[in-house]
């Protein structure tokens, strides 16, 4: 265990030593994003609805879409880093297969990258939380309760990333994942209206994608709505089954 | 039992079979055996998809073997693949810098890979830095050295860990003469400090010149294993051979390595007295 844990905190912090050289890129390529989302939609497009009806519980929609930008920005930063971060490191720049050959093992060199996006998506995460709790929408004491909601929800889209990254052929093929599932999951799974607004038969398919199930906790959290318990479960369902198949393909991908 | 210490490599009837899409398996390499010993460079010697590459992939503990073992000073890669690594040295054939790191942070990096502290990774770092030539590079990102400077590096890299065994994976290819020059004294320096060095190559000069011994591998199999004279003792009795190199030019010459190569793998015609 300890020499696992060894293992895997060298990756982790290779990836931590290249980050800090570039903090600059990564506040703007995180957050600029998200907030672009919180000023259109939450100010902008709150402005015209006010306050709504979500889960049966009143929230103005400014509110309503912070806490919605949250799980977006889990799976935008934790698919992302996942996907095309971890496509470069191990196709162009052969990280992975540079450190496998060292004590270190490709399955710590993988627990790392997953536990790294995982990490970098739940900062993004909370730091969008901050921003709602500086606004004034959502409680201090938010920022803790997220913490595992954040950083398994970025685990999951983390891994979602590595498995696309290692069924792709050629760092284009990234795009179909994050068209197909990513895309539909941003615009169907409660970022911006609550699922609820859905016809009933979309309502079950938008419960399928974690996504949804990820804003639900979030916002049972920050805005006190209803806890959906299923929520969990579904989590967590999709976390081992996504972390257990990305390492899969990956072992596949690069060991014969 | 002997009181001998383990040989720095030693592989043991080393198969491996890849699955073919649509079921099936190629058996890339079939039990290869051979040691390595300390102060020795040891070359595998073949043509493109001979299974060098697949051997030395097993070397490293990537690749699981099909059947055999690999052991680096007696412990086993693939049972303890952590223990057995600490004491091997690799250089991919493929260029694997982490070109997120500049020249010296490369190789601190890599260092702590293998349980070595900051500060003696800087020590080391800058000591192999000055030995390759490197010094003036230290800051440097990867892009922009050239091709043969980024070898040196890879090979410097390899060398952090002060391994007992040093595998280069063909070292040279695609590298000019200078750059093929300066890296074979390398290799030579690192020997004779006392690392094992295991290198695969297609190219028959180079194999002569830095190897004690020498394995001709041809599909997967190992024609035979000796010091490159002895092996062109062997299998060419004749003191000088004859080759037509252009239509009605005859030369002869002194078998080498490359005639030795031929017959045993049949693959070419034309010279006269093998």
């Amino acid at each position: 265990m300890s020499d696992w844990l060894w293992g895997v905190s060298r990756v982790w912090l290779r990836y931590y030593d290249v980050f800090t050289k570039s903090v600059v890129f990564y506040v703007v390529t995180t957050f600029v994003q998200p907030v672009l989302y919180l000023l259109a939609f939450g100010v902008g497009v709150g402005a015209l609805v006010g306050i709504l009806n979500a889960n049966g519980t009143p929230v103005t929609y400014r509110s309503f879409v912070f806490s919605g930008v949250i799980g977006q920005t889990a799976l935008f930063s934790g698919f992302f880093e996942g996907a095309y971060g971890a496509f470069v490191r191990m196709y162009y720049q052969r990280v992975f297969q540079a450190i496998a050959i060292t004590p270190i093992t490709l399955s710590e060199v993988l627990w790392g990258e997953l536990l790294w996006d995982a990490t970098k998506a739940a900062v993004a995460a909370e730091g969008v939380a901050l921003i709602g709790v500086l606004t004034g929408d959502f409680s201090p004491w938010s920022l803790l309760t997220l913490v595992p909601v954040c950083f398994f929800g970025s685990f999951l889209f983390a891994g979602m990333g590595l498995m696309s990254a290692a069924y792709a052929r050629d760092i284009d093929q990234l795009s179909y994942p994050q068209y197909l599932l990513v895309m539909p999951m941003f615009l169907f799974c409660g970022v911006f209206y609550p699922i609820e607004a859905l016809p009933q038969a979309l309502q079950v398919v938008a419960w399928v994608f974690p996504l949804t199930a990820v804003n639900s906790l979030v916002r049972t959290l920050t805005l006190g709505l209803p806890f959906q318990w299923w929520a969990v479960p579904i989590l967590f369902a999709w976390l081992t089954l996504l972390v257990v198949l990305s390492r899969r393909a990956m072992f596949r991908r690069l060991v014969k | 039992m002997s009181d001998q210490s383990p040989p720095p490599l030693r592989v043991a009837n080393l198969s491996k079979s890849y699955r073919l899409p649509g079921g099936g398996a190629f058996e890339a390499v079939h039990d290869v055996s051979f040691e390595v010993t300390a102060k020795q460079c040891f070359g595998l010697l073949g043509p493109n998809g001979a299974g060098k590459s697949t051997t030395i992939q097993c070397i490293c503990g990537f690749y699981p073997p099909t059947t055999g073992n690999v052991f680096i000073s007696g412990i086993d890669v693939h049972t303890k693949p952590k223990q057995a690594r600490q004491g091997l040295g690799v250089c991919n054939q493929e260029d694997t810098l982490d070109s997120d790191f500049n020249v010296t942070n490369q190789l601190i990096r890599h260092a702590a890979y293998f349980y070595i502290d900051r500060h003696t990774a800087r020590d080391r770092a800058q000591k192999l830095l000055e030995r390759f030539g490197l010094t003036d590079k230290a800051t440097q990102m990867i892009e922009s050295l050239s091709g043969g400077l980024r070898r040196r590096l890879q090979v410097a890299r390899a060398l952090i860990s002060e391994p007992k065994v040093l595998v280069l994976d063909e070292p040279t290819t695609g590298l000019d003469p200078d750059a093929r020059r300066e890296l074979w004294e390398v290799l030579t320096e690192a020997r004779e400090k006392g690392t094992a060095i295991l290198l695969s190559t297609h190219y028959m000069d180079e194999a002569e010149r830095l190897c004690d011994r020498i394995a001709i591998i041809y599909k997967g199999r190992i024609l035979d294993i000796d010091s490159p004279e002895r092996l062109i003792k062997k299998h060419i009795a004749r003191d000088e051979v004859e080759e037509e190199v252009r239509p009605g030019v005859l030369w002869k010459r002194k078998p080498n390595l490359e005639d030795v190569y031929l017959k045993l793998t049949g693959s070419r015609l034309g010279v006269e007295g093998l």
